[in-house]
């Protein structure tokens, strides 16, 4: 079992969402409880900024795939926590694609099992399967997966894609208080597709995946919460790893109608960008000309990795710079309501293969936390709202049901991490406690280490 | 003299100067050779520069010289082992490579996808590895997943070059329809020339390449069909690479009319059933080489087309037997810039260059 968290005083930049509050602090721990959090002023915070020590509540992350049962050569619910509080996590969902799926009370207690054996502190949810065996035919037992505890219900790495079957599950699911997290791809638009369709697919000889192979299955899975929300006003739609400006727009337009949907984007999404694949590897903010429109890597001399990188395959494709460029945009502007990691570990063999034959997904919840300050440091959303987006946004999603509370509470036991932004680390497969060794970031230095994770008063990482 | 007026001596099957810079003497091994050739593999053309283009035609040139001997070989590469791996299926390609190898001295083992351990589910890697240690040097390889030689190069000790990846390049084509062109325009010179590539661009690496190299020497590139099948090129018009001259559209007169050139891809009958294409009768009609929609174009334009060809389908069987059509050329070109390309990686692997 993971220690106690040590009696000790965090100074440095906290940052509160649920307070709303973010400044100079210190942070007394006794018993494993926060004893108390005293907001510094004056002289007392001098060496205190959002530049250097951040003390943030747990993050959570409503999307990530451990890979058990079945899958446990590319990860396993152990090695899933201790990536996850690496990287500063100590809340997960997970996803239900594994094998069997979830899609049962039976598998569910299997992986909470896993949870409580592995000695981690790190709080594992589950997410179960709206179909059985996410076959996309026959409704799972949601009721009784309900009644198991599970988060919500998807089908993610498939879109629920039956209309009829989208509309009986939002609603089922609404009356049972839980959300139907909804990966939105139309299949008949992205067959076999291996890029975001544009130019760089375009040169590089790959099958595009286009815009309107997420845009539209967005806008017609809230046309389908629109009509069933007015019988069952607690159908609850979240929408994951949305990717393009256009979902985004169908979004923002749905939350104006009072809509009850939700969203997040991933880390990949909002830093990456389709020209990697070509061998650029400057982030989605760099890509872009003055006028907002992607500069052209083959002339600018930014392309400076081999082309065809299998780590950067994942659906939805990584985007064009403008489409990276609306992620961090809704990020700010409160459209997407959380960051989900899309943490997808995948084995060797399963990736050292042809681009188009390699499996798709992203190993990313070590890096999700350094490529979102990346994102703040050059300004493109503010620091209390990536931690928001990385906290209360996803627990607000996840449900009361499962009393996530991210905050520094005193008289709580302590669930909070602490990171040295100004450090540096570089991602290795050493430096990478997920077996997922598939990062298109191995080689590359991060700002942001993580110095001490702690979950529900317990350590889960300390650094060093 | 310079480099274009001795590739035009070559071309015409003249006498070749042996003093020239870019015409190198090819009887002896590469490292011998004064050649500024950088790259260990050939993977793609875009990262080409005009003067590697040039130094390829160049070497094309004595290639061709040494084709014109009764005894077309030369020990140039003995000692090479050369491995072709092709996991699709290929005539023209794979014996143009065969040939250029032999003529070049170099022992020759030919894979087939079909008839090794790949069929038995090895992966690419693994069997790259396995030809590495029986002793290849130089890897020729076609695959049906673009960007596969790239993932050969990052495991293979020797040169890649690649022979054709998915949609996404066949530089041996490209070079060899650029060396072909240059032949047959007057002045050998591409500078505001317009070549029509005609047809399904978006499965065609043929048509990727020739998009670099083309425009890199010049061209003024028009790419026409069948809205459907030119998704994704508007994007890359639009980016337009620096300098570069290229045109994307659906309107087939505008294309032809005044033409240099005109190179016609296949249309596969697998199109159909995608949903992209009505009909190949539809396409015939609306985007068919005829001789009727020649009549727009230069009276003196080059027909080309990479083959294999549907007669009657994309290219009208009098067009591709027209004394306009160089189509044979290009195939008896083909073995001469395979030869040029393998030596020149020859060269450049002793150096320890780079891809």
């Amino acid at each position: 079992m993971s220690d106690v968290a040590a009696d000790q005083v965090l100074r440095g930049w906290a940052v509160d969402p649920a307070a709303g509050r973010e400044g100079a602090a210190e942070v007394t721990l006794r018993d494993g409880l926060v004893d108390r959090v005293a907001w510094l002023s004056g002289e007392a915070a001098d060496g205190l900024g959002p530049d250097g020590s951040l003390i943030l509540p747990g993050l959570v992350d409503l999307h990530a795939h451990f890979r058990e049962p079945g899958n446990e050569d590319a990860e396993t619910v152990a090695s899933g926590q201790a990536a996850a509080a690496h990287g500063g996590f100590t809340t997960v969902a997970v996803m239900p694609n594994t094998s069997p799926a979830i899609d049962e009370p039976g598998v569910v207690a299997r992986v909470r099992a896993a949870a409580a054996a592995s000695g981690s502190p790190v709080r594992v949810l589950v997410h179960a399967a709206v179909t059985v065996g996410r076959g996309g035919e026959t409704l799972a037992p949601l009721g009784e997966l309900a009644d198991a505890g599970v988060a919500g219900f998807s089908d993610d790495g498939a879109p629920v894609h039956a209309a009829a079957l989208l509309r009986n599950a939002l609603a089922y699911a609404g009356a049972l208080g839980l959300p139907i997290i909804d990966h939105p791809e139309d299949p008949s638009l992205t067959k076999g597709a291996e890029a975001s369709e544009g130019y760089v697919a375009s040169v590089l000889g790959l099958k595009g995946w286009p815009v309107a192979g997420e845009a539209g299955a967005v806008a017609r899975a809230i046309a389908i919460l629109a009509d069933v929300v007015a019988d069952v006003p607690g159908a609850r739609l979240h929408l994951t790893h949305v990717s393009t400006a256009a979902s985004l727009a169908h979004v923002r337009a749905a939350k104006a109608a009072g809509l009850p949907v939700t969203c997040d984007v991933t880390p990949h999404h909002i830093a990456f960008t389709d020209e990697w694949i070509a061998g650029s590897r400057r982030w989605a903010w760099e890509a872009l000309d003055d006028a907002g429109a992607a500069r052209d890597p083959w002339t600018d001399g930014a392309l400076v990795a081999p082309p065809f990188d299998t780590s950067l395959r994942v659906n939805p494709p990584l985007r064009t710079p403008p489409d990276a460029a609306a992620c961090v945009a809704a990020l700010a502007d409160g459209t997407a309501d959380a960051i989900a990691t899309d943490h997808a570990p995948h084995t060797e063999v399963d990736k050292h293969v042809e681009f188009g034959w390699a499996i798709n997904g992203i190993s990313g919840i070590e890096t999700a936390l350094p490529i979102v300050l990346a994102a703040v440091d050059a300004g493109l959303v503010p620091l209390a709202r990536a931690v928001e987006a990385l906290t209360t946004g996803p627990a607000r999603i996840l449900g009361e049901r499962q009393r996530l509370v991210p905050g520094l509470r005193e008289g709580e036991p302590a669930d909070l991490v602490v990171v040295d932004r100004g450090a540096t680390w570089t991602v290795t497969p050493g430096s990478l406690r997920s077996k997922g060794k598939n990062s298109p970031l191995l080689g590359r230095e991060l700002h942001g280490v993580v110095l001490l994770t702690l979950a529900g008063g317990r350590v889960a990482y300390t650094a060093g | 003299m310079t480099a274009e007026a001795d590739r035009e001596g070559a071309a015409s099957s003249g006498p070749v100067s042996a003093v020239s810079a870019v015409v190198p003497a090819v009887d002896a091994h590469p490292q011998t050779q004064p050649v500024a050739w950088r790259h260990r593999h050939l993977l793609d053309v875009d990262a080409l520069t005009r003067a590697e283009l040039e130094l390829v035609m160049g070497t094309t040139d004595a290639m061709r010289e040494v084709l014109a001997r009764p005894i077309p070989k030369v020990p140039a590469l003995r000692g090479t082992n050369v491995t072709i791996l092709f996991y699709e299926a290929s005539t023209r390609t794979r014996v143009s490579f065969e040939v250029a190898a032999k003529n070049l001295s170099c022992d020759v083992v030919n894979i087939a996808a079909a008839s090794s351990s790949v069929s038995k589910g090895e992966s690419l890697v693994d069997t790259v590895r396995t030809i590495e240690a029986l002793g290849a040097d130089m890897l020729v390889m076609r695959h049906p997943a673009s960007g596969a030689p790239y993932l050969a190069a990052e495991v293979f000790g020797g040169s890649v070059l690649n022979g054709g990846d998915g949609w996404h390049a066949h530089p041996s084509q490209a070079l060899l329809d650029l060396y072909t062109l240059r032949s047959r325009l007057p002045g050998g010179s591409l500078e505001g020339r317009k070549v029509v590539i005609l047809g399904d661009a978006l499965h065609s690496r043929v048509a990727r390449s020739n998009i670099w190299t083309l425009t890199a020497m010049g061209a003024d590139l028009w790419l026409c069909g069948p809205s459907t099948l030119l998704r994704g090129f508007e994007a890359w018009a639009a980016h337009g690479a620096a300098g570069r001259r290229f045109t994307v559209t659906s309107d087939v007169d505008a294309a032809i009319r005044d033409a240099d050139v005109v190179m016609a891809l296949r249309i596969q009958k697998e199109r159909m059933a995608s949903g992209l294409l009505p009909s190949l009768r539809e396409y015939a009609a609306r985007y068919g080489l005829t001789t009727e929609r020649l009549r727009a174009a230069s009276p003196d334009v080059v027909v080309m087309h990479p083959g294999p060809m549907n007669e009657g389908v994309e290219i009208a069987a009098d067009v591709a037997v027209d004394p306009r059509s160089v189509i044979t050329a290009q195939v008896t070109n083909g073995v001469a810039v395979r030869m040029a390309l393998l030596y020149l990686l020859a060269g450049a692997r002793h150096d320890g260059g780079n891809a």
